[in-house]
């Protein structure tokens, strides 16, 4: 049985000139204040809208998520939502909390029975989602919130990850290869074509163990390949010479430095190489067999806020016109709904594959920690 | 426990000289008298809270699954071919086994990584080796410098040696362009096992050369004279009287190296690829999946490991001292020999030639990245030192500022030597007796290095961070004054590993003779024994600085949710996506910070020291 999901979901292309945005590919720098100041006038009426029925809110909202989501040196999302949340809420401070450990900081205080002190997590994908039901059980760590949320309707249908509607999607990423043009006649369009003597030694992916993206890639290859035979495909990938290495940030880096022509990485891998002034010819995005994989993140509300309703509100932000196209620009991600006034540097320089694969929470359930052990077992041990 | 020996002792004189000088003077006499045993109970205390407590919680689950007692996980993981290769079966009892599992996989993921912690120890010891002979040996400008900053590649983040070594090595990196220009032909060093021996040769060296200098700057040249005076050729006098003198530094050298690089991880996932994960990449991605049962279970049996090397390293040091010596090291050459000879030329070329190893394995990676710091996708640039500035200026709270991170360091760092040192000379003297019991209280005092980072970390995580509830009360530790704790506990086994074995040597006569004129334990401590073995003192508060600016584990975890955030901590939140800049150019602050800080710690350690 082939575990495929394709995702339907609005094209982002016809998407074009919708905001009328100059977009922050013009200088290589990224110009977020004159862009939302030039948008604001399109969505005035959404956004006085939300001020008036969410007038009486107030307090603080305490928001946790991934460290590089606020405080990355390229650009983050985290300190304009901060301030446009506050713009739209004079009476609420945001706060973001960004512990080390990530989702699994929380699962831990909740398995133990200590005090959660966040309202929302930002930055989930459907791993932490099995991974909670698995160790919580019972107890509840996130609340379903769709149905409280307006702008919910415009979140894409493929994208929704999670059955019991606790985890919001709010971008997306594909994962893809990124590779140098001049290295190959031709590069491989297929995952058969990775095991061809012509691409001896020329990828670098990560380890799916501790990596989301390699994680994300042996995921594609499960789904590509089939369940009972990707192992055999991940030996003579290993044989013709794939290198493993831990973490995107190491595989990027030796990629950078020319130790392989291609690595596994994100399809928007461009946007951000143009900003830099860098030489697109050695950041091409290839998809294998015109598909790419789609790690979607979301947010989701703390079961045991006392403040579900400022919780909410600033989740229908996070999925607001404005918030999206400044969490996909800053994020370097796809926007996860339907009407992002995208600039024309993302229009241009971020692509989509064709055929978008993905697997479901229900698919990955009870088979996930299998996969990912059956691999590592297989790769590891110096053998 | 251990304070037996030497507190019981110190009490029985006290008393008599209580009664003697009874006054005014009584709670400082009582503190002097008291300071060893309070000293040791204060260590203990701090153990208890800061290592045993987390570190015992998170072994308890190896055993403890879904509320219930279960050696089951245990089992699995003994007798699992993939963990122990053909030991395996042998843990099970299936002795027929062992040949069709020694064939498939021999070593399993342990014995593979004690093989490449064995290489490692042998690359270590080869290159600190040399390194302690001219520092130890030879006079030259600059040398008391260079000395202080061997100890400088111990405490740099592993991701910035990671990238030092990515760029250096790699397939378009300065060393192959080197091999280029020379007409040899390029190599293909990174993602192998060579990689991983080099990088923790880098780390583990200087460990090496740190504590050998130490001992051979406290030989007793007089012992060498009087060899050759009685008619021995140099090379049976260095084998007889000075190798013996030396040895017990350098297999603390070793065993530390094999007990870090057996439980290396950060550079075998960067330098390695996965084929040649260790036990602690494996523990660590279990913590990641929160499969606490079988990272449980890998971590006791890493630390069974160290603890019985430990063990075993300690029975040898004890047959060694004891021999009774002063220090009285011999006088160093000069690099320019005063009388050329054959010999001493081919020596000279010997030093020659190490110094050039070592501009390759220590200088080109830490230049590579500083290098990288000022180099953008156009050339030249400042852009990432401006990003520095900006964020110190501009920088939200919730952002990581580096000035911040800057001052953290040196008062943690500060704190930590403080704490450390104390503790690290109490430990050994209240060792330093022998016998059995004191050894074992000796393994146990060494346990903090002897346990996983990913353990050490996540007991602190649960224990600490979270809190315990004490009557009704949750009861939690964060921030600074934990974040020093856990640096002292770190850095103090270092302290007692340079201090314990010199200790060990000094010539118990003098030490006797302070005490009969009426010395107290401590006094006789602070007076005769601890200025003997000063070099070595010395050695302990470098690493215990070092340990404290480069820890990242409990930094992280205890500064959650604060900003108590350390350099190396700041360095890794600056890897940006898609960019090394600013976590380059941070690096080289963190590098700059710290290797002015050696060459004080050492310049205020040597005044004492002379």
């Amino acid at each position: 049985m082939r575990r495929r999901t394709v995702l339907k979901h609005g094209a982002t292309a016809t998407l074009v000139g919708l905001a009328g945005c100059t977009g922050a590919g013009d200088g290589g720098q990224e110009t977020t204040t004159t862009e939302s100041t030039t948008t604001e006038s399109t969505t005035t009426g959404e956004t006085t809208a939300e001020t008036t029925t969410r007038a009486g809110l107030s307090g603080t909202l305490r928001v946790a998520t991934y460290g590089s989501f606020v405080d990355a040196p390229s650009s983050s999302p985290g300190p304009w939502l901060k301030e446009e949340f506050e713009k739209r809420h004079p009476d609420v401070t945001l706060e973001w909390q960004t512990p080390e450990n990530e989702v699994n900081y929380f699962i831990q205080r909740a398995a133990q029975g200590v005090d959660i002190e966040a309202d929302v997590y930002v930055g989930l994908n459907v791993d932490h989602l099995i991974r909670i039901d698995e160790q919580l059980g019972e107890t509840r760590l996130f609340e379903p919130t769709a149905d409280a949320l307006s702008h919910y309707g415009h979140v894409k249908e493929g994208l929704k990850f999670d059955p019991q509607n606790r985890a919001i999607p709010y971008d997306t990423g594909y994962i893809s290869l990124v590779y140098d043009e001049s290295a190959f006649e031709a590069p491989p369009t297929t995952f058969q074509d990775l095991l061809k003597d012509r691409y001896q030694g020329d990828l670098i992916v990560q380890n799916a163990k501790t990596a989301a993206t390699g994680r994300a890639f042996l995921l594609w290859t499960v789904n590509t390949v089939g369940e009972d035979k990707y192992l055999d495909y991940w030996s003579k990938l290993k044989d013709n010479g794939v290198k493993i290495l831990g973490s995107w940030d190491d595989a990027y880096t030796a990629y950078g430095n020319g130790e392989a022509p291609m690595v596994v990485s994100y399809s928007t891998d461009q946007v951000y190489a143009h900003r830099q002034d860098q030489d697109l010819t050695r950041h091409q995005v290839g998809f294998l067999n015109n598909q790419g994989y789609a790690n979607p993140e979301g947010m989701a509300k703390f079961a045991s806020t006392d403040q579900p309703e400022l919780a909410e509100a600033f989740m229908d932000f996070m999925l607001s016109k404005q918030a999206q196209k400044q969490i996909a620009q800053l994020n370097v991600q796809f926007p996860a709904t339907d009407w992002a006034p995208l600039g024309e540097e993302f229009q241009k320089y971020a692509k989509e594959p064709e055929e978008p694969v993905t697997f479901t929470y229900e698919e990955l359930q009870g088979n996930l920690d299998d996969w990912v052990d059956s691999w590592a077992r297989q790769i590891a041990g110096g053998r | 426990m251990t304070r037996d020996g030497a507190g019981g002792d110190a009490t029985s004189r006290g008393d008599a000289q209580a009664r003697r000088a009874p006054g005014q003077r009584v709670p400082t006499r009582w503190l002097e008298r008291h300071a060893l045993a309070v000293l040791g109970a204060a260590t203990a205390a701090v153990l208890l809270v800061v290592f045993y407590y987390p570190v015992l919680t998170v072994f308890a689950d190896a055993v403890r699954v879904g509320g219930a007692w279960t050696l089951d996980v245990v089992a699995d993981v003994l007798t699992d071919p993939f963990y122990f290769g053909a030991l395996a079966p042998v843990f099970a009892g299936e002795f027929g086994q062992v040949g069709a599992v020694a064939a498939e996989s021999p070593l399993g993921l342990v014995g593979f990584t004690a093989y490449q912690a064995l290489l490692s120890t042998v690359a270590s010891v080869a290159l600190g080796l040399p390194g302690a002979y001219v520092l130890s040996r030879y006079e030259f400008p600059g040398r008391r410098t260079l000395r202080s900053l061997t100890i400088l590649p111990f405490v740099l983040p592993s991701i910035m040696v990671a990238i030092g070594f990515v760029a250096f090595f790699g397939t378009n990196g300065p060393l192959n362009d080197l091999l280029a220009a020379l007409g040899l032909g390029p190599v293909n060093l990174l993602f192998t096992l060579e990689a991983i021996v080099v990088a923790h040769a880098f780390y583990n060296a200087p460990l090496v050369a740190r504590v050998t200098t130490a001992a051979w700057e406290s030989v007793d040249a007089r012992m060498v004279e009087t060899a050759r005076s009685l008619g021995a050729d140099p090379w049976r006098a260095f084998r007889d009287v000075l190798a013996p003198q030396l040895l017990p530094a350098i297999l603390t050298g070793a065993l530390l190296t094999f007990i870090f690089t057996f439980m290396s991880f950060p550079i075998v996932l960067a330098l390695g690829g996965f084929e040649l994960a260790t036990v602690e990449v494996w523990v660590y991605s279990l913590v990641q999946e929160l499969d606490y049962a079988e990272a449980a279970t890998l971590a006791v049996v890493e630390t069974v490991l160290s603890l019985a090397l430990t063990y075993a390293y300690l029975r040898f040091e004890a047959r060694q001292s004891g021999g009774g010596r002063a220090a009285n090291p011999p006088a160093r050459k000069r690099l320019l020999p005063a009388d050329p000879s054959p010999g001493a030329a081919l020596e000279r070329l010997g030093v020659l030639a190490y110094a050039l190893v070592v501009a390759v394995v220590f200088a080109g990676p830490v230049l590579t990245m500083v290098v990288e710091s000022l180099t953008g996708p156009n050339g030249f640039t400042l852009q990432y030192y401006r990003f520095l500035v900006e964020r110190q200026v501009e920088g939200a709270s919730f952002q990581t500022k580096p000035g911040v991170a800057v001052r953290n360091s040196l008062l943690f760092g500060v704190a930590t030597l403080l704490a450390a040192l104390p503790m690290g000379v109490t430990v050994s003297v209240l060792t330093a007796r022998g016998g059995r019991w004191a050894r074992l209280a000796d393994v146990a005092a060494m346990a903090p290095f002897a346990v996983s980072g990913v353990v050490v970390g996540l007991g602190m995580l649960r224990g600490l961070v979270f809190g315990v509830d004490l009557f009704g009360h949750r009861l939690q530790i964060t921030g600074p004054v934990a974040i020093v704790a856990a640096h002292a506990v770190a850095a103090y086994p270092f302290v007692v590993r340079n201090v314990a074995p010199l200790l060990g040597g000094v010539d118990r006569s003098v030490v006797e003779s302070a005490r009969a004129l009426g010395a107290t334990r401590v006094r006789a401590l602070l007076d005769v024994e601890l200025p003997l073995v000063a070099s070595g003192v010395a050695a302990g508060a470098a690493f215990a600085f070092a340990i404290s600016i480069g820890e990242f584990d409990s930094t992280v975890i205890l500064a959650t949710g604060s900003s108590s955030y350390t350099m190396p901590v700041a360095v890794e939140r600056y890897i940006g996506n898609r960019t090394l800049g600013p976590a380059t150019a941070m690096g080289t602050v963190l590098l700059a910070v710290t290797s002015l800080s050696f060459v004080v710690v050492d310049r205020l350690g040597g005044r004492w020291e002379a």
